[in-house]
């Protein structure tokens, strides 16, 4: 088992000063998101790279026709699965850890749980076959905030997909092959977003601790000490791999473009007051407008290729 | 999925609660005998078993911290919990995020720095199920720990709330929950500051209607907390008059 | 100086100083077989005249410890004899308790998990743990080694950590001549920054991590270009 080295007093000591002042280490202000870039390839729908600073995530798109679940014989299914290898990080080494899982529940609410994808379009005979999207992520590269990352990567993965026109005649069922017929587009009710915050506590002594500070005692107790006062709470969006090693809590809102919140993820860290809950989620809306936006686009983009061909 | 009447237009729910009741409540400490903690939390029908051991040594010496004790939650959900006899698997994602979301909550209260390089275990059995499974075992775990004498800055309450119908609903049970129109949120807070330290939320739901519920899901949480506190304060009184005399 | 030559695994390198009896020391990438020295890694036959000794400089992250070097390390633990430090090579160092200046049984320091220290190792035999130490071992004294504090660590390759050690690399000069700066080069790709101010630090940390493939023209203007968005 590989450990992840915590990172030393003196990087968390500085990243907490630094906010203080209301600076970022790579010099984005605390309610800026680092730069989304997205690389699609023409010839393969549905698979979507999505880059957010260092963090690398893939989602790839894929379907097959099975059998529908008894209760529900008319709705297609969607299932989401992650891959988390040690190519990301040194902490991911096969034992499901807290992130892992909290990551792959977190990608199942946004995207299943809120039923983004019309489900009931995906049937071709009810009660014995529908369609089955699968969307595999693969995370590739972790520096902070993979969940931003992969719910984006997935969500422009299934606008970008297009499955194989399916005809019904009677009991008999053609599948025509993408030459044959063109592809079709799934039909997505909402876009949802996810914007990631991490929460910092400061205490009197961490910003005294500069330069001065006899030995190391005086660093032991700022980082442990729970009875230094804590003068005040700090919250950045979309955190990097250091700030969400240094940071008390995090939470991970998902929104979309109809006002709507299709997921919250909050589990332990630090105790929040609700005021701050609801602000960071209004603040989440209007920084998830621009990213649907986007994700929107990859539709386009595939049937503007596919005219090309 | 048969679309039954959650609220019915005189504002009852299926099982004749009105939108802001809270489900019958029991809570019982020291049910265990071997472990150092214990305790047996009913909601409604849900009933959940927890059992706290520790700080005792760490099975897994590199896993321990050189300044505070580690926490480990184990959540069992019995076969026999639902209607439909069901053998859960050990990987289920659902069951793990319940048990990581607990650890993670529990750590933020836990003083865990006076027993450095120690662990606590967590264990819960779900033995029955009819929603609010993260919140039972959050209240179930909190008695076990006073129960086990494991110092903690406050209690942590958990309660579900939803929203039917334009009207906020509390304590969510399984048929309310299962329906994938109610967004379904648990919030678990610290009674005495009323900070949130746990939130989850699944659904869809305005987000100018998310101050409403969590406010609800609070006022729930409260609830909870008197009839905790009166249960915790009870046996303490009842265990120093034991050793008055 | 010889021209800058790539070589890839496996290739034969020509020493120009073959033929004359003298004493060639081959560093990391180069091995001797029988009469030839071949390239075991890809990257630039890289020479110190003084010394005569040979290498190849390639942009690898993953510090291999050898004895001698100045690393930037952060203790992961302690035990009674010695502390642990993690310097990113395959095993951790460690750091005798009492190799600082001024340390005695009675009077040593007392550093907490966490900290950041500055050394040099003093042995790095392949079998064995590589030990590390704060202080001169013949005069006793610090030499600028010890505890950090402060400041903060930034990642980069082993060879821009080498290069910045050399006086001809612009980098460090073109910073020190904006702000006032502390810094503390590793070996084992880390780098230790500190100003006077917040965004001095950011600053400094940020210009040394871009400026290892920029040209010394380059580098002025990407100088020129952070302070003026830090604002200092």
């Amino acid at each position: 088992m590989v450990r992840e080295v915590e990172p030393s007093l003196n990087e968390k000591t500085f990243l907490l000063q630094a906010l203080h002042q209301g600076l970022r280490l790579d010099g984005r202000s605390p309610v800026e998101r680092r730069e989304l870039e997205a690389e699609v390839n023409p010839q393969d729908l549905g698979v979507v790279t999505v880059r957010l600073g260092q963090t690398k995530v893939t989602a790839s798109v894929s379907c097959e026709i099975v059998r529908p679940f008894p209760d529900r014989p008319t709705e297609g299914l969607l299932v989401i699965a992650s891959e988390f290898g040690t190519m990301a990080s040194p902490a991911f080494d096969g034992q499901r850890s807290d992130e892992e899982v909290f990551i792959a529940r977190h990608v199942d609410k946004t995207l299943r749980r809120s039923r983004c994808i019309d489900l009931e379009g995906l049937c071709i005979v009810a009660g014995e076959k529908v369609w089955s999207i699968r969307v595999d992520l693969h995370f590739l590269d972790h520096d902070g905030s993979l969940l931003d990352a992969a719910c984006f990567a997935a969500i422009s993965a299934l606008t970008h997909f297009r499955r194989p026109d399916v005809s019904v005649i009677g009991e008999e069922v053609t599948v025509h092959s993408i030459e044959e017929r063109n592809p079709v587009p799934l039909g997505i009710h909402h876009y949802p977003i996810c914007i990631t915050f991490a929460f910092f506590e400061l205490r009197e002594a961490t910003l005294n601790n500069t330069s001065g500070g006899e030995g190391g005692s005086g660093g032991a107790a700022t980082a442990a000490d729970p009875t230094a006062e804590v003068i005040q709470q700090l919250c950045v969006v979309d955190p990097t791999l250091l700030e969400e090693q240094a940071c008390k809590g995090r939470m991970s809102v998902s929104i979309n473009s109809h006002h709507e919140i299709c997921a919250i993820s909050k589990a332990g860290g630090m105790p929040l007051d609700h005021d701050l809950i609801i602000e960071c989620s209004k603040h989440a809306l209007k920084m998830a407008r621009p990213l649907i936006t986007k994700a929107k686009s990859f539709a386009t983009s595939a049937t503007a290729k596919k005219a090309t061909k | 999925m048969s679309r039954q009447e959650l609220l019915s237009p005189e504002g009852l729910r299926i099982d004749g609660r009105r939108a802001n009741e809270l489900r019958r409540t029991v809570c019982k400490q020291s049910v265990l005998g071997k472990a150092d903690g214990s305790a047996y939390y009913e909601q409604g029908n849900t009933k959940v078993l927890a059992a706290v051991y520790g700080p005792r040594e760490p099975r897994i010496k590199s896993a321990a911290s050189f300044d505070r004790a580690t926490i480990r939650v184990e959540f069992n959900v019995a076969p026999f919990s639902t209607s439909e006899r069901r053998k859960r698997n050990r990987g289920d994602k659902r069951i793990l995020e319940i048990a990581s979301a607990i650890k993670q909550t529990f750590e933020a209260a836990i003083i865990s720095t006076v027993f450095p390089r120690s662990q606590i275990d967590i264990y819960l059995h779900l033995l029955q199920d009819d929603g609010g499974n993260a919140q039972a075992c959050i209240n179930a775990t909190t008695l076990a720990l006073i129960d086990a004498g494991i110092p903690m800055t406050d209690y942590i309450c958990a309660c579900s709330a939803g929203f039917i119908d334009e009207t906020p609903v509390l304590d969510l049970n399984q048929v309310e929950e299962a329906s994938f129109e109610t967004p379904d949120l648990t919030i678990a807070i610290m009674p005495r500051s009323g900070k949130v330290t746990l939130l989850q939320m699944e659904s869809r739901l305005q987000v100018d209607r998310l101050e409403d519920t969590m406010a609800l899901a609070s006022e729930g949480c409260k609830q909870i907390h008197t009839i905790m506190d009166e249960v915790v304060r009870e046996n303490t009184q009842d265990l120093v008059t034991k050793y008055g005399d | 100086m010889v021209k800058q030559q790539v070589v890839l695994p496996g290739e034969v390198v020509p020493m120009p100083d073959a033929s004359q009896a003298k004493l060639l020391r081959l560093g990391p990438g180069l091995l001797q077989t029988d009469k030839d020295i071949h390239a075991v890694q890809a990257g630039l036959v890289t020479n110190n005249p003084v010394g005569n000794a040979w290498w190849i400089s390639n942009s690898k992250k993953r510090y291999i410890p050898a004895a001698g070097e100045p690393v930037v390390g952060t203790v992961t633990g302690r035990s009674a004899e010695y502390y642990r430090i993690d310097i990113g090579s395959a095993y951790p160092a460690q750091l005798p308790v009492l190799a600082f200046e001024g340390a005695t049984k009675r009077n040593r320091p007392n550093l907490a998990i966490g900290t950041v220290v500055y050394g040099y190792l003093a042995s790095a035999s392949r079998g064995m743990e590589p030990e590390m130490s704060c202080v001169n071992a013949k005069t006793g004294e610090a030499d600028g080694y010890g505890e950090l504090k402060g400041g903060f660590i930034t990642k980069c390759s082993i060879s821009l950590c080498q290069r910045l050690l050399d006086p001809r690399t612009p980098i460090l000069a073109l910073l020190a001549a904006r702000l006032p700066l502390d810094v503390a080069i590793g070996l084992n790709g880390r780098v230790w920054v500190a100003s006077k101010t917040i965004r001095g630090t950011i600053l400094a940390g940020n210009a040394i991590t871009n400026s290892e493939f920029l040209s010394p023209k380059q580098c002025e203007t990407m100088v020129d270009q952070l302070c003026t968005t830090m604002k200092l």
